[in-house]
C-alpha cells in the first residue's frame, strides 16, 4: 500500500492555502480552519477577554478573507503565519471600529496595502527565512518581563501608552523595554 | 530622501494593530515612500506572527462553529478579482504633478482642490478630512510658497507629514514623505521654502494655538474646527 508523504505543518499548510487558490479546495480550507480559528478567537480574546461572539465572527472573517485572499498570498514576501497574522490584525481593527461606540469613519482596508512589490528579488527569500528564524529563537530566550510588553502590544491591541498604565510603570520603563527586546531580535538597529 | 521618520514605538503600535487609525494613515502614507521603514515593519509583522503563533489556545469545540461556516461560505458570491490600481492609473490620478497617496484616496479621489477648505490667513489654508469623536482632528493644511505659518504651541501631540513642498522651523527641513512628531511641550514657527507651496497631512490630539498677538485672533476659529470644542 502506498503511503501518503507526510509534509511538515508549515509546508503542508502552503499546499493548502495554493490548493484554494487554484482549486477552491474546501477540505484544505478546512484543515486551515482547524489550525488558525483557535488562534485567531485568542488573539481576540487576549483583546477583548470575554467576548466570545466577537471572537467566532472575526474568527470567521478572518476564514473568508483567506478564501477570497487565497490567490494573493506571495510566499517571498512573507510567510504564511505573517499573512494570516495580519489578515487577523486588520479583521480586529475593522471590527472593533464598526462596532465602538467612537464609530471611525477611515476605512482602514487600505492603511496596510503600502507595500510596492512588482520586482521579486531571489534573495528576499533568503533573507526573509533568516529573519524569520532569527526572531524566531530570539523570542525564546526574551527575558520574561520584555516578552510580556511586547504580548501586551500586539496581542492585546495596547499601545505604548495604554500598556505602561495597566502595568503601573513608567512610560519610559515600557518604551526601553520594547526597545531592548527589538534590538535583541535584531529588528530595531538605530538609526 | 526621508529623513524624518516614525519612532520604533509608533511602528510597533502600528504594526501591531494597536496604533489609532489617524495616526495609522500618517504612518501609512509615510510607508508610501519610505522603503527602509518597509523593512522595519516588515520584521515587525514577522514578531507579530510568532507572537500569533505562540498564543494560549483553548480546549474548545469548534465544530459548531465550522459548520455554519461551511455553510455561510456556500452563500458567499465567488471572489471577484479586486481591482488594482495600476501604475497607469497612479499617473491618471496626477493633477499638477500632484500624486494623491493611496492612504488618502479614501477621502480624495481626484484633486487636493475637491476638498473644501476654510482659508484662516492670505497664505493658509485647512481642510478637515475627518473629525474622530472625541479623538483626533485629520486635516490638511496648505500654505503658501515662502510664507511664514503662525507661531503655535500645540495643546496636545501633532503629527506632521509632508504631502508636497517642503517647510521648515527651529529644527530642520522637512520634505516629501517625512514625518515629525511634536508634543504638546513645541512652540514653533514654520516656514516653507520659497519655490513651492506646501501640503501637508496633520493629526492634532487637541487643538493647536497660536501665540502670536495678531494671530490669537485665530484660536477661536481653529477651536471650532476641532472635535474637541463640540
Amino acid at each position: 500500500m502506498e503511503r501518503a508523504i507526510q509534509l511538515p505543518n508549515d509546508e503542508q499548510r502552503v499546499t493548502d492555502i495554493y490548493a484554494v487558490a487554484e482549486h477552491r479546495d474546501q477540505a484544505a480550507l478546512g484543515r486551515l480552519f482547524d489550525h488558525y480559528v483557535p488562534k485567531v478567537r485568542s488573539f481576540c480574546l487576549a483583546a477583548q477577554p470575554g467576548a466570545n461572539l466577537m471572537a467566532d465572527d472575526i474568527a470567521q472573517e478572518v476564514m473568508i478573507r483567506i478564501w477570497n485572499k487565497a490567490h494573493t498570498y506571495k510566499p517571498e514576501s512573507a510567510s504564511l503565519n505573517t499573512w494570516v497574522f495580519t489578515l487577523a490584525r486588520n479583521a480586529r481593527i475593522d471590527y472593533l471600529r464598526r462596532n465602538s461606540r467612537h464609530q471611525s469613519d477611515i476605512d482602514p482596508e487600505y492603511l496596510w496595502e503600502y507595500v510596492i512589490d512588482e520586482n521579486a528579488d531571489p534573495f528576499k527569500d533568503a533573507q526573509q527565512k533568516r529573519d524569520q528564524e532569527r526572531i524566531q529563537q530570539g523570542l525564546d530566550k526574551l527575558p520574561p518581563d520584555q516578552k510580556q510588553v511586547l504580548s501586551k502590544v500586539y496581542l492585546e491591541g495596547k499601545t505604548h501608552k495604554e500598556a505602561a498604565e495597566e502595568l503601573s510603570l513608567p512610560l519610559g520603563t515600557i518604551k526601553s523595554r520594547v526597545r531592548l527586546a527589538l534590538h535583541k531580535l535584531t529588528i530595531y538597529v538605530k538609526r | 530622501m526621508i529623513h524624518y521618520h516614525p519612532s520604533i514605538e509608533i511602528l510597533t503600535d502600528y504594526a501591531a494593530g494597536s496604533l489609532p487609525l489617524a495616526h495609522s494613515l500618517c504612518v501609512s502614507t509615510h510607508l508610501e515612500h519610505c522603503p527602509e521603514c518597509q523593512q522595519q515593519i516588515r520584521k515587525l509583522e514577522m514578531l507579530g506572527s510568532h507572537l500569533f503563533d505562540q498564543v494560549q489556545t483553548e480546549h474548545r469545540q469548534l465544530s459548531n462553529l465550522k459548520d455554519s461556516f461551511f455553510k455561510n461560505l456556500a452563500q458567499q458570491p465567488s471572489p471577484k478579482e479586486k481591482h488594482k490600481v495600476s501604475p497607469q492609473e497612479d499617473k491618471a490620478i496626477r493633477w499638477d504633478d500632484y500624486a494623491i497617496p493611496r492612504s488618502l484616496r479614501q477621502f480624495i479621489t481626484k484633486s487636493y482642490d475637491d476638498l473644501t477648505w476654510t482659508r484662516l490667513s492670505p497664505s493658509f489654508k485647512i481642510a478637515t478630512l475627518y473629525n474622530e469623536e472625541g479623538g483626533a482632528q485629520v486635516a490638511l493644511t496648505r500654505v503658501k510658497a515662502g510664507a511664514h505659518m503662525p507661531t503655535h504651541t500645540h495643546t496636545g501631540d501633532e503629527i506632521t507629514l509632508v504631502l508636497q513642498g517642503a517647510f521648515s522651523d527651529e529644527s530642520g527641513i522637512y520634505r516629501q514623505g517625512d514625518f515629525i512628531n511634536r508634543d504638546a511641550s513645541h512652540k514653533h514657527k514654520p516656514i516653507v521654502t520659497k519655490d513651492a507651496e506646501c501640503i501637508c497631512l496633520t493629526v492634532l490630539d487637541a487643538p493647536i494655538e497660536f501665540t502670536g498677538w495678531l494671530t490669537r485672533l485665530l484660536n477661536p476659529i481653529i477651536r471650532r474646527y476641532h472635535p474637541h470644542s463640540h
